[in-house]
């Protein structure tokens, strides 16, 4: 199995059993869910770290689009806190 | 869209159904679930674009004719002219500019010595004697040290992290590496290689294409010239055992 397949597949059965769990344990919370797989996501990126440079460039686009997407979801949260 | 590969087929999939199902689950069915299945979704297909983007343009049956080709040439060139000697692979500092294999014309079962640079030519004299000359040729390991971001180190753990990170992470042509020295001796072990290794004359004489490869980068990481003193596939696993030249 190549690096590209083992570090898809990766991502692709934490993300599905993280799904579950949640859902096993009653989460309602869709920002739960969201900072949880961005999480996931970016460290199975890092501990990939045999990576070619093109394809560690093409993923910190990836990083830096979850990383913005994990700041939103946390400013809504601090928002709805302080409201 | 004619150079879009199964992982870019697969992203924009996972793209659109990932929005298809989220959208809905979350604005008209309220379903937190089903909407964080579309989001694992999305993410997914993000980094298949991402990846997709990177896998080069030339399709693998080309690299392979390319590659076979060039194999062939140097196996015509090895076995005309009678070559039994085993293959010396040296150090950019001792072959310009990147590691090449050296093969003595002449054999009288000593290695021969080999302390300044050898010309940039086909034909290399490296001593003093008539019958000191042999062919110094890059193979598929030259070409493949260049890849590498730097010189490795020559501890064990720094050549198995320079081989891992060429084998797998950029070549793909294996799951894992593994290296043990001992005294002159390297052993490096290749986990599930995907390259396959004939058995003809130059291969005798040059060893196989990863073990090129290998004696390449531990030639450069040690900075001294080495040879490929046996090379063994059991279960999955090529074992590459170099001998390092004094």
């Amino acid at each position: 199995m190549t690096l590209y397949n083992r570090y898809i597949i990766t991502v692709a059965l934490f993300l599905l059993l993280t799904t579950v769990i949640l859902i096993a344990v009653g989460q309602n919370a869709l920002d739960i869910y969201l900072s949880i797989y961005i999480i996931e996501a970016l460290l199975i990126t890092e501990l990939f770290v045999y990576f070619n440079n093109k394809a560690r460039r093409g993923l910190a686009y990836v990083s830096t689009i979850l990383f913005g997407g994990f700041i939103i979801t946390l400013c809504l949260q601090i928002v709805r806190i302080l409201a | 869209m004619k150079n879009k590969n199964a992982y870019t087929w697969a992203g924009l999939s996972l793209l659109i159904a990932g929005g298809i199902i989220s959208l809905p689950a979350y604005f008209i069915f309220h379903l937190i679930w089903l909407t964080a299945l579309g989001i694992c979704m999305l993410i997914l297909s993000f980094i298949l674009v991402a990846l997709g983007k990177t896998i080069p343009k030339l399709p693998p049956e080309v690299c392979s004719l390319l590659l076979e080709t060039g194999i062939d040439n140097i196996a015509t060139l090895i076995e005309e002219l009678g070559i039994k000697s085993k293959a010396i692979y040296l150090p950019s500092s001792l072959a310009n500019k990147y590691p090449r294999a050296f093969i003595p014309l002449h054999s009288n079962g000593s290695r021969p010595e080999i302390t300044k640079a050898l010309p940039q030519r086909l034909i290399a004299r490296y001593g003093s004697s008539p019958e000191d000359i042999g062919l110094l040729i890059s193979t598929i390991g030259s070409t493949a040290t260049s890849m590498l971001e730097s010189k490795p180190g020559a501890t064990p753990d720094e050549l198995e992290s320079a081989l891992t990170s060429l084998l797998t992470g950029k070549l793909g042509i294996a799951d894992s590496t593994r290296v043990i020295c001992n005294n002159n001796h390297i052993q490096v072990e290749i986990h599930r290689p995907r390259l396959e290794n004939g058995a003809s004359w130059s291969h005798q004489c040059l060893g196989s294409p990863l073990a090129t490869v290998v004696a390449s980068v531990a030639a450069e990481a040690w900075d001294k010239p080495m040879t490929i003193s046996q090379e063994v596939q059991v279960n999955g696993k090529y074992s590459v055992e170099l001998e390092v030249a004094k």
